[in-house]
């Protein structure tokens, strides 16, 4: 037999959403975990909801508080959130004060106290909160040995007695070198609660878990009347689509545009449309939108500088009806105004919304508004959390049609600001141009990833009707200047 | 709602498990026997939960309030791990007030529905009954 079998390591779910697929699927079965922050950034909430998740009759969860928050007043507000089950209480999950034990016996009594609720239970969670207040009582004493050994000691019973545990500690980061207790965890959870300009930003972040890959870096979490959500860097999207060129084009809903596009936008590409204020981004992409809907491709348009019933509402005033399909929900319009919102946030919204419809087409209308509806700290990161957003919805074969306003410049003529152009498959510019006394609109296509497309600098209007696109201007020159010259031919 | 700033349901339930503990050693509900067994039996789940000085201080603040409605209760004392003494004449007669004021903080720290629970687990015998709202009056 020369093939190892490796233990399997059984993953219990966390009960907050999101948060699995960040440790890599579950926290480990028996697994010795610390979960760490300051003061008010979720911890006990997140035990909580760890606990009620797993917690059986046969393997109950047994709560020890020493203290810290009273278990009163801990049940009196842990009842308000949603997973809260109180049919649960005493019988699979159990809170136990330990401060008596605590003050009368010190760490002796207290691992004393656990190891016999323990077997006389059979229990299969234990969260000791705060474990930082167990502690700090013996570091006043200068008693750092019997510390050591009191954690070692904790550490062997519950994991001997097959019990998955959490500690509680409000540590700061300071405290991680040299300190027994994160030298023993199998896992270590950070919590961290930044106030940043005039709003509040939660990450977590895992430092440390033993047997298991989970997600690097800081990931953003809201709390709500329903616990913890945590929302992945990596989106929860792991999907790599091939880009091909045989991929099936989806229309624009403008025929001639299409058929600049060689066939209409390659499926499972981030098209972006840039142009100044009244150019028609915001039509063209509604009009992407609905021409969807008619072949049947559900679709998501986020909209941050109207309301849903308004945006609807101007689409119909080009006789292209939203309202059906939403009543219907084969569209759904998300409104994102609130300015404290996450990328990941604002990712979980519209990855449910696409979950919900079955979306193959989606439509950010704006980028501007998109990074003004970010909370002050994410905006530094736009681009990188844009960059995740498109990967990762791309990757699962949605199809993205970002609109981006540009300032009209007669000088100078960039294709995209914000630096992103690399972050798009394709793009389509959008500009006015004066020509004989008037202000005119010219389109072109800059660019498209691994597709041809035409290099026609055509004119185009707002009808009725929606966009209709003219002829290509051959008599002047320097369209692109936004001042043209005409053409002097022989 | 009387205007003691209890509900009746919880006034009422006192003084059923009064009588339960009064009837399962065969004496007079008017015993504070009875009375000192319901907290008692209380006393060792909320010990567990609270430690004993959390209890201690819950029954503490329930004996205060009741001796606002019982001034014969004035010689019942407290013990700091939770017990109580002091049970003579008059007071022995009211012991069922003190139950009504502990249910009714219990009640108002974390709600009717998991004080049920914890009632039920110690009194299982206790019938189902319909205990809502067990609100406080507004003092």
């Amino acid at each position: 037999m020369n093939q190892t079998k490796r233990v399997k390591i059984n993953q219990l779910p966390s009960g907050v959403p999101g948060l699995d697929e960040i440790v890599g699927g579950g926290f480990p079965e028996f697994s010795f975990n610390i979960i760490a922050g300051a003061p008010g950034c979720g911890k006990t909430t997140l035990a909580h909801q760890f606990v009620f998740k797993n917690a059986t009759e046969e393997r109950p969860a047994l709560y020890f508080t020493v203290l810290g928050e009273p278990a009163l007043k801990m049940l009196r507000y842990q009842q308000q959130y949603t997973f809260f089950d109180p049919t649960k209480l005493n019988t699979s999950v159990r809170f136990v004060n330990l401060s008596q034990e605590l003050i009368d016996h010190g760490l002796q009594g207290v691992l004393e106290e656990i190891t016999r609720q323990v077997q006389a239970t059979n229990a299969g969670i234990v969260v000791v909160d705060s474990f930082r207040t167990v502690l700090r009582r013996e570091y006043r004493d200068g008693r750092e040995v019997e510390v050591q050994s009191f954690v070692q000691e904790l550490a062997l019973l519950l994991t001997s007695w097959e019990a998955t545990t959490f500690l509680i500690g409000e540590y700061s980061e300071a405290e991680l070198a040299d300190n027994p207790v994160f030298t023993v965890a199998d896992g270590l959870f950070w919590l961290y609660q930044q106030v940043e300009r005039n709003s509040v930003v939660r990450k977590l972040q895992v430092m440390k878990l033993r047997g298991q890959m989970s997600v690097p870096g800081m990931h953003t979490f809201r709390i709500t009347n329903a616990g913890l959500q945590a929302f992945s860097r990596t989106l929860g999207l792991t999907g790599n689509k091939r880009k091909g060129p045989d991929r099936k084009r989806l229309s624009t809903g403008i025929a001639a545009l299409d058929e600049m596009m060689g066939g209409g936008v390659p499926e499972g590409d981030s098209l972006l449309i840039s142009g100044p204020s009244g150019a028609g981004k915001s039509l063209l992409a509604t009009q992407f939108i609905a021409s969807g809907l008619r072949v049947g491709e559900p679709g998501i348009v986020a909209v941050f500088e109207e309301r849903p019933d308004e945006y609807a509402e101007r689409a119909s005033t080009f006789g292209l009806d939203l309202k059906t399909a939403l009543d219907e929900g084969s569209l759904a319009i998300i409104y994102l105004r609130p300015l404290d919102l996450s990328v990941d946030e604002m990712m979980q919204e519209l990855i449910d919304a696409v979950k919900k419809t079955g979306a193959k087409r989606l439509v950010i209308d704006s980028l501007a508004g998109f990074e003004m509806a970010l909370a002050p700290g994410f905006r530094t990161d736009f681009r990188e959390s844009l960059y995740r957003m498109i990967f990762a919805l791309t990757g699962i074969g949605i199809t993205i049609l970002s609109t981006l306003e540009m300032e009209e410049n007669f000088t100078k003529f960039p294709f995209s600001s914000y630096l992103i152009s690399f972050l798009t498959d394709d793009i389509i510019r959008m500009r006015y141009v004066e020509i004989e006394g008037q202000l005119r609109k010219i389109m072109m296509i800059v660019k498209m990833r691994g597709c041809a497309h035409s290099n026609d600098i055509r004119e185009y209007k707002i009808t009725e009707d929606g966009i209709v696109i003219g002829e290509r201007l051959t008599d002047y020159e320097q369209l692109t200047t936004g001042i043209p010259q005409r053409s002097i031919k022989n | 709602m009387n205007g003691t700033g209890v509900a009746a349901q919880t006034r009422e339930l006192a003084e059923r498990l009064v009588r339960i503990e009064a009837a399962s050693k065969h004496v007079a509900e008017e015993d504070a026997d009875a009375t000192c067994r319901v907290c008692e039996k209380l006393r060792r789940p909320l010990v567990t939960l609270t430690g004993s000085a959390g209890f201690s201080s819950l029954l503490s603040r329930a004996l205060i309030l009741a001796q606002r409605e019982a001034p014969a209760l004035g010689t019942v004392q407290v013990k700091a791990d939770g017990s109580m003494q002091g049970f003579q004449g008059a007071a022995a007669a009211a012991t069922h007030v003190l139950v009504t004021y502990l249910l009714s903080l219990l009640i108002t720290f974390i709600g009717e529905t998991l004080t049920m629970r914890l009632i039920d687990d110690i009194w299982p015998e206790l019938p189902q009954r319909a205990v809502s709202p067990l609100e406080k009056e507004a003092k």
